[in-house]
């Protein structure tokens, strides 16, 4: 109902050009075209200067070739199991009514007018193609610029390799979720789709084979290793990323207009938090974008009585109602964080660095409680309990529930090839503390007002961008000390013995940080 | 001025979410010439019916369709004028770009001289170039009725039209809705005021998302409504 083709000629194609026109044309005269530029071009120098130094103080070895070979026979299938992950996430978006984010008056008056509705969503369409292509495109050439002084090959390649893969990936994920949305594929069809070609691709990481598409896409990421049968492999998964976006576009015109409205309201106000930083905001819309609920009946009922503390049973209560999407996207968020751990141990230094963000961005499903006692600040005040006491408390439960994820990365380490004694060593010894820190990161950032720096916009970037970068280097300084004293012959779970307690006393002061922070808010408020 | 297909009808009509059932097995013919007052209590599934047949919904069960043409189809768009309760604007155009690009978007010709006639009876004839975070919230609930009646149609669907507005600007709906009835087109309005069921040549009241009441739009027929009747059968 609602996907007929009407007219796109005459007076209704005008008037839709004149719009487009007009808006472009008033878009272009708020902005100086020459501070853009100039803001293009020193950002590229910088940047250009930033990679050569990193990759110049980096300083990689070259891969042994065994670490080549692994990577010429595994490597497609398992890039392409991560390729068939994110297009299970395009398909369950899709059939949300994403990707695109339409404005409440083009659905009002574009989509409910007699015009073909193909025709008037394509242009946006393109662009959000064509920015992602783009964007994508970058970080895989940024990505080639370090693979190619460890891998055989010559830069050109792996960057154009890269480059090209970079680009397909978003394309592919894009593409699926236009024709999920397109051909209204409800959202159990869009999963199952989505995760029969993840098994598909298992499949062909168990066999070592090249039969599933996303694998065929992962072999243009090791182009420059591959040669003959692989090569047109690769070209045959170009082929079937671009039908795949042919009948997404050609079909874009059947998306169901009760989606589209439900995400322009809600993607526009997802814009307004992420330019305002409020990672909490943030956190909440991307849940109602893809409808994830607290599930009604909880896994497992936990038992009456008053044996626990009141608030380290609300965090479980919490927890034991996510819905299915959350837990499996914890669980995979801290294995990929584990088998990224493994590349930078067996080489990758600066892969050392992400399984942080990662796990940040996992805490702040599971500081969910406290962020709540921060989103209704009366309630809490009304308590009989200190503020700073109230975040401590409410930070036991995550602690304990990240400690398990770190476990769970630990082995997605071990299950890339990562040693099994030197993963599950460092995870013990790390996922306490660790943990904390996480924990306690992902609060500071939840429980922060967006608005308090306002006019010390330069502070408010410190407070925002801080709990990130912490985690990411007090998960990454200890395993890059622990690989090192491995290299130099000593036993890397003795090295990160030492970090685990730094990273414990990191904990403690985040945690006061945070108890401070809540403690003085409510004095000011009273 | 309306064009063809001035006839709305839904039959059995049902739209669940979740379990919870909005609208239950609703049937409704409205025909040329016809003003219904839709009333019934917050949340009986008035806006969920409008929504229905102007194809911003699906429905979960039954068919709604206007002039024969399912609704959300090409034909029905071009038949069906909805003018929502929250107004709805692109921010960066004014008042006068909207009518002039909705007119355009339905095919009018020349829409100068009705954008200006329409901005000038609704009091607007001054803020033609102001931007919707200009207006205030009356203003901007006469913007969207301009955008309603700045193109043809057969079938108005309006949700609370008249809430917000000023008593000259009601005088002027009202004018717009005679005006457009005796030109064959079909409204249908949900609403709680007195004036405009008064006003009404029907009156089709909604409990639950069921059918309570297809009559005549009398005082006493309405306070009963309202006081809790049985769903007709």
């Amino acid at each position: 109902m609602g996907n007929g083709r009407g007219s796109l000629e005459g007076p209704e194609a005008a008037a839709l050009k004149e719009l487009r026109r007009a808006r472009r044309q008033r878009f272009v005269e708020q902005i100086d075209v020459m501070e853009l530029l100039y803001r293009v071009y020193v950002g590229a120098i910088f940047g250009a200067i930033g990679l050569g130094v990193v990759a110049g103080l980096v300083n990689e070895a070259p891969a042994t070739p065994d670490a080549v070979e692994w990577l010429r026979a595994e490597g497609p299938a398992l890039l392409g199991l991560a390729v068939a992950v994110l297009v299970l996430a395009g398909l369950r978006s899709g059939a949300r009514g994403g990707p695109l984010a339409i404005e409440a008056a083009e659905v009002q008056y574009v989509l409910l007018a007699p015009v073909d509705r193909g025709a008037a969503l394509r242009p946006a369409a393109w662009r959000q193609l064509r920015v992602a292509a783009l964007a994508g495109g970058v970080l895989g050439a940024v990505v080639g610029n370090f693979v190619f002084r460890r891998l055989p090959g010559s830069p050109v390649e792996w960057i154009g390799g890269l480059a090209l893969f970079g680009a397909l990936v978003p394309v592919t994920v894009l593409a699926a979720a236009l024709v999920a949305s397109g051909r209204r594929m409800r959202p159990a069809v869009a999963t199952s789709v989505g995760l029969l070609l993840v098994a598909w691709t298992g499949v062909d990481v168990a066999l070592g084979s090249t039969t599933a598409p996303g694998t065929m896409l992962g072999e243009v990421a090791t182009l420059p290793l591959q040669h003959g049968t692989e090569v047109a492999l690769a070209a045959a998964g170009v082929a079937l990323v671009l039908a795949l976006l042919a009948i997404g576009l050609l079909g874009v015109g059947g998306i169901l207009l009760e989606a589209a409205r439900r995400r322009a309201s809600l993607v526009a106000e997802l814009r307004f938090s992420a330019a305002v930083q409020d990672v909490r905001a943030v956190v909440l819309l991307r849940r109602q974008l893809s409808s994830e609920r607290p599930r009604s009946r909880p896994w497992l009922r936990l038992p009456s009585g008053r044996t626990a503390h009141p608030v380290w049973r609300r965090g479980w209560q919490s927890f034991l109602r996510w819905p299915r999407a959350r837990i499996a996207r914890a669980l995979l968020i801290a294995a990929v964080a584990g088998a990224l751990t493994a590349g930078a141990w067996s080489g990758a230094t600066l892969a050392f660095f992400v399984p942080g963000l990662l796990l940040f961005v996992l805490a702040l499903d599971f500081v969910e409680p406290l962020a709540q006692e921060a989103d209704h600040p009366t309630r809490r005040q009304l308590l009989p309990v200190a503020a700073g006491s109230l975040a401590a408390r409410h930070l036991a439960a995550p602690s304990v529930a990240i400690a398990a994820m770190i476990i769970v990365a630990a082995l997605g380490a071990v299950a890339v090839g990562g040693s099994t004694e030197t993963a599950l060593g460092v995870g013990a010894l790390a996922c306490l503390p660790l943990a904390l820190v996480l924990a306690g990161c992902a609060a500071f950032s939840a429980t922060t007002d967006p608005y308090a720096y306002l006019f010390t916009p330069e502070i408010g970037y410190a407070v925002a961008w801080g709990p990130p970068l912490i985690a990411s280097f007090i998960v990454g300084m200890p395993l890059l000390g622990a690989r090192e004293a491995e290299r130099e012959g000593l036993s890397a779970i003795s090295a990160f013995a030492g970090g685990a307690f730094t990273i414990g006393i990191v904990g403690l002061a985040v945690l006061y940080v945070l108890s401070h922070r809540l403690s003085r808010r409510d004095a000011v408020a009273a | 001025m309306n064009d063809p297909a001035p006839t709305l009808r839904a039959r059995e009509l049902s739209r669940e979410y979740e379990g919870f059932v909005a609208l239950d097995s609703f049937s409704l013919e409205a025909g040329a010439g016809e003003l219904i007052a839709l009333v019934g209590p917050n949340g009986a599934g008035k806006t969920t019916f409008l929504n229905l047949a102007a194809g911003l919904l699906e429905p979960t069960r039954g068919e709604v369709e206007t002039g024969g043409f399912p609704a959300g189809s090409i034909e029905a768009r071009r038949a069906v004028s909805y003018l929502p309760d929250t107004p709805v604007f692109y921010e960066d155009l004014s008042v006068a770009e909207h009518l002039d690009y909705v007119a355009g978007l339905h095919g009018v010709d020349q829409p100068g001289p009705l954008i200006d006639s329409l901005l000038g009876r609704l009091g607007l004839g001054d803020r033609g170039e102001s931007l919707p975070a200009e207006l205030s919230h009356g203003m901007r609930q006469k913007a969207s009725i301009a955008l309603a009646f700045v193109r043809p149609f057969g079938v108005l669907l309006a949700d609370e039209p008249f809430d917000g507005l000023d008593p000259p600007s009601r005088a002027v709906l009202f004018e717009l809705l005679a005006e457009h009835r005796a030109a064959g087109a079909a409204v249908v309005v949900s609403t709680h005021r007195p004036d405009v069921i008064a006003a009404a040549s029907r009156c089709v009241g909604v409990r639950d998302g069921r059918l309570a009441y297809d009559g005549a739009p009398t005082e006493d027929a309405v306070a009963e409504f309202f006081e809790g009747s049985e769903p007709v059968s």
